[in-house]
C-alpha cells in the first residue's frame, strides 16, 4: 500500500477578473485503495481540483503525481486512459450498445477480443446487470440508475488504478442513490481502486470516504478521515459544514457489532422461570434473553413481571421475538430500532440468528465517547 | 404481441397501399397519354436524356454531400464559432432563393466570372449550390446537438478529438445529417429538369418541349421518369438511413416508403 495519488501545492488561477484562485495550493496524499471524497460549498473548486488530475483543466502551478509519475509529463490521452472517469450526467454514448460502451477503452487500448469480451461480462456482473439481458441494449432503454451503473462499469473497463467521480449519484433519486452508494462500496471492497469522489453532500462524503477533503474558496480547510472530521472539526466552518448533528452522523460510521456488549444475560428457553428469576437477580438485570440449545434467539423474558408461576418453562411465558439487529447494520439503524421497541436494548444476532450480544443506549454513548 | 394478420392489415393500409396507389396512378397517366409509345419510338434519345439527368443528380448530390458534411463539421470545431454564424446566415439566405432563380443566377453570374453560362457545368454548379445548404445546416445542427455530457465523458476517458468526431459525434448526428441529405435530394431532383433551360440537358428537355407543344404525351414521357426517380432516390436514402443509423438513436420510422 503506497501513495497512489499525490497533490503538491496545486493551484489554478483563471486569468481575468482579479486572477481569482479557483484552487489555492492544495496538497494531500492518497493511499492506494482509498476513496477520498472532495466536498465543499458550490464554487469551492472541488470539480476544478479533480479535473486537473486528468488534465481536463490545466494546472497553473504545483504538481500532481500518480504512482510516482508527474502527470504533466505524461501524454494527455494515455494519462486519461489510465484514469476512470464518471460524471454526474453519465454521458453514455447513445449510438453504442451497453456492451460497446463498456468496451470502448479496452478497444482503444488494443486488448484482444477475448479479453474485452471477458471484461465486459465480468463488469456487467459486478454492477448487477445480467449480461444476457443488458449487453445488447441501448442506453436510452435503461433507467437513470442503471445507466450510472454502466457509467461506473465503463470507467473501470480499462483497469485504471485511479478513478475520478464527479457527483456520480447526484442526479439519481434519493432511494436509488442510497442503493447505488451501498452497491458501489461493495464493488470497491472487491476492486480496491483509488478514487477521488466529488460531492456537495456532506452525508455522502462521510459515507463514501476513507478520507474527506473539505474545500472552501479553493483552500483546503481540513483533510481527515470522516471520524476525525466529525470528532475534531478543525474550525467553525468545518463544524458548521458537517452540521449540528455531527455526533449523530458518527453513528453511521460504526456497526452494531462494534458497539454491542458480548456475553448478554441469557437463559435457556427450557429452564424454569424460578431459575431464571434467580439468575436475573444475580445479574441485576430486569430482562433475560431466552435462547435455544444452539444459541439461537428465542425470546425475551421480562423478570419484573411477578405473575409468572416459578414452575413453568421460560418458553411458555417469554415475549416472542419481535425485533433484532443484524450485526453488520449501522449504529444509526440500531439506535432507531432501540427507540422503536420498549426494552431499552436490542439483541444482536448473526446471519444465522444466533445471539452475539446486546446493544443498549449506554453502549452507544460509550462508543461515541471513544 | 399484436397478431400477425392485424399487423399485415395495418402495414397494408399504412405503407403498401398508398405507395402502390401512387405508382399505379403515375403509370396510368404514363400509358394513357401515349408517353410510353413516344418513349419507345425515341429509345435512343430517352437513354441519352435519362443518362444526362442521372449525371446531373448524382454528381451534384455527391458534391453537395461531400462539401456540406465537411463544411458543417468544420463549423463545429473549436474556434469556429464566429465563422459558423456567418456561414449559417449565408446558407439560410441562399436556401430561400427559388430553384428557377438559382438556375437563372448561374446563367447570369458565371459569364461574369469568365465561364460559360450555358451547358451542363453551370447546371451542375447551380444544383450543387442549391442543394448544399440543408446539408451544411443539418450537419452543423446535428453535431452541435450531441450532448455535452457525452463529449465530456469521451474526452475525460481519453478519446482523441478524431475518435470523438468519428465514433461519437458523427454517428450521433447521423439522423439529422441524413434528414438534410434527403431534403437536398428532393431539391436536386426537383430542380434538375430546369437545367434544360440553360442547356444542361436531362429529362427537362421532354417536359418543356411537351409544354411548348401542348403535347401531354411528350411532357409525361419526361415528367413520369423524373417522378419515379425522385421516389426511388428517397426510398434508397431511407433504406440507407435505416442501415447506417444506430438503433440506439433511431427515433421513429416516420418514413412511409420504407
Amino acid at each position: 500500500m503506497g501513495t497512489m495519488l499525490s497533490l503538491q501545492d496545486v493551484t489554478k488561477i483563471y486569468p481575468g477578473a482579479g486572477n481569482l484562485k479557483a484552487v489555492d495550493e492544495l496538497s494531500f496524499d492518497l493511499q492506494e485503495g482509498e476513496i477520498c471524497t472532495v466536498v465543499g460549498p458550490s464554487g469551492c473548486g472541488k470539480t476544478t481540483a479533480m479535473k486537473m488530475i486528468n488534465r481536463l483543466i490545466s494546472i497553473t502551478s504545483g504538481k500532481i503525481y500518480i504512482d510516482g509519475e508527474n502527470v504533466a509529463r505524461l501524454n494527455t490521452i494515455e494519462l486519461r486512459r489510465k484514469i476512470g472517469y464518471v460524471i454526474q450526467n453519465i454521458g453514455l454514448f447513445p449510438n453504442m450498445t451497453i456492451g460497446e460502451n463498456i468496451a470502448i477503452i479496452p478497444k482503444l487500448l488494443k486488448w484482444n477480443k477475448g479479453r474485452i469480451e471477458e471484461k465486459v461480462l465480468s463488469l456487467l456482473e459486478i454492477v448487477n446487470l445480467p449480461p444476457d439481458m443488458y449487453r445488447d441494449r441501448y442506453p436510452r432503454e435503461l433507467s437513470g440508475g442503471q445507466q450510472q451503473r454502466i457509467g461506473v462499469a465503463r470507467a473501470m473497463a480499462g483497469d485504471p488504478p485511479i478513478m475520478l467521480m464527479d457527483e456520480p449519484f447526484g442526479a439519481i433519486d434519493p432511494i436509488n442513490r442510497e442503493h447505488l452508494q451501498n452497491e458501489f462500496l461493495k464493488i470497491q471492497e472487491k476492486v480496491k481502486k483509488t478514487i477521488i469522489f466529488v460531492t456537495h453532500d456532506i452525508d455522502e462524503a462521510i459515507k463514501m470516504g476513507d478520507k474527506i477533503c473539505l474545500l472552501k474558496d479553493g483552500h483546503l480547510v481540513q483533510f481527515a478521515s470522516p471520524e476525525e472530521m466529525l470528532v475534531n472539526p478543525k474550525n467553525d466552518f468545518v463544524s458548521e459544514f458537517v452540521g449540528g448533528d455531527r455526533t449523530l452522523k458518527r453513528l453511521n460510521l460504526f456497526t452494531v457489532k462494534k458497539a454491542m456488549q458480548k456475553n448478554p444475560p441469557v437463559v435457556l428457553k427450557t429452564e424454569t422461570v424460578g431459575a431464571a428469576l434467580n439468575r436475573s437477580k444475580e445479574l441485576g438485570q430486569e430482562c433475560l434473553i431466552a435462547i435455544d440449545k444452539e444459541g439461537g434467539f428465542a425470546g425475551i423474558l421480562n423478570c419484573k413481571d411477578t405473575s409468572f408461576s416459578p414452575d413453568v418453562q421460560v418458553k411458555d411465558v417469554m415475549d416472542p421475538v419481535r425485533a433484532w439487529l443484524p450485526s453488520h447494520s449501522s449504529l444509526k439503524d440500531g439506535l432507531s430500532e432501540i427507540f422503536t421497541h420498549d426494552y431499552g436494548f436490542l439483541v444482536v444476532v448473526d446471519d444465522a440468528r444466533k445471539v452475539l450480544g446486546w446493544l443498549r443506549t449506554d453502549d452507544i454513548k460509550n462508543t461515541l465517547k471513544g | 404481441m399484436i397478431p400477425m394478420p392485424v399487423t399485415i392489415f395495418f402495414q397494408l393500409f399504412r405503407k403498401i397501399l398508398p405507395v402502390a396507389a401512387t405508382i399505379g396512378f403515375v403509370c396510368w397517366i404514363y400509358s394513357s397519354y401515349g408517353a410510353w409509345a413516344y418513349t419507345f419510338e425515341n429509345k435512343a434519345e430517352f437513354f441519352k436524356l435519362i443518362g444526362e439527368h442521372l449525371v446531373l443528380v448524382i454528381i451534384s448530390m455527391t458534391a453537395a454531400i461531400g462539401v456540406g458534411v465537411t463544411l458543417g463539421t468544420i463549423m463545429t470545431r473549436r474556434g469556429m464559432e464566429k465563422s459558423a454564424s456567418v456561414i449559417m446566415a449565408v446558407v439560410n439566405v441562399w436556401q430561400s432563393v427559388p430553384s428557377l432563380g438559382v438556375i437563372a443566377l448561374a446563367y447570369g453570374i458565371l459569364p461574369v466570372l469568365g465561364m460559360s453560362g450555358i451547358g451542363m457545368v453551370p447546371a451542375l454548379i447551380a444544383l450543387f449550390f442549391h442543394a448544399v445548404s440543408p446539408i451544411v445546416r443539418n450537419t452543423y445542427a446535428g453535431i452541435d446537438g450531441v450532448s455535452n455530457d457525452v463529449i465530456e465523458a469521451a474526452t475525460g476517458m481519453g478519446l482523441t478529438k478524431r475518435q470523438i468526431l468519428f465514433q461519437i459525434e458523427l454517428p450521433n448526428a447521423l439522423p439529422v445529417i441524413m434528414g438534410g441529405i434527403r431534403t437536398s435530394s428532393a431539391i436536386i431532383v426537383g430542380t434538375a429538369p430546369l437545367a434544360f433551360l440553360i442547356g444542361g440537358g436531362g429529362l427537362g428537355f421532354w417536359i418543356f418541349t411537351g409544354i411548348a407543344l401542348v403535347d401531354m404525351g411528350i411532357m409525361t414521357a419526361g415528367a413520369v421518369p423524373v417522378a419515379l426517380l425522385a421516389m426511388a432516390i428517397d426510398y434508397l436514402l431511407g433504406l440507407l438511413e435505416k442501415t447506417i443509423v444506430s438503433k440506439g438513436i433511431l427515433q421513429d420510422d416516420y418514413d412511409l416508403a420504407v
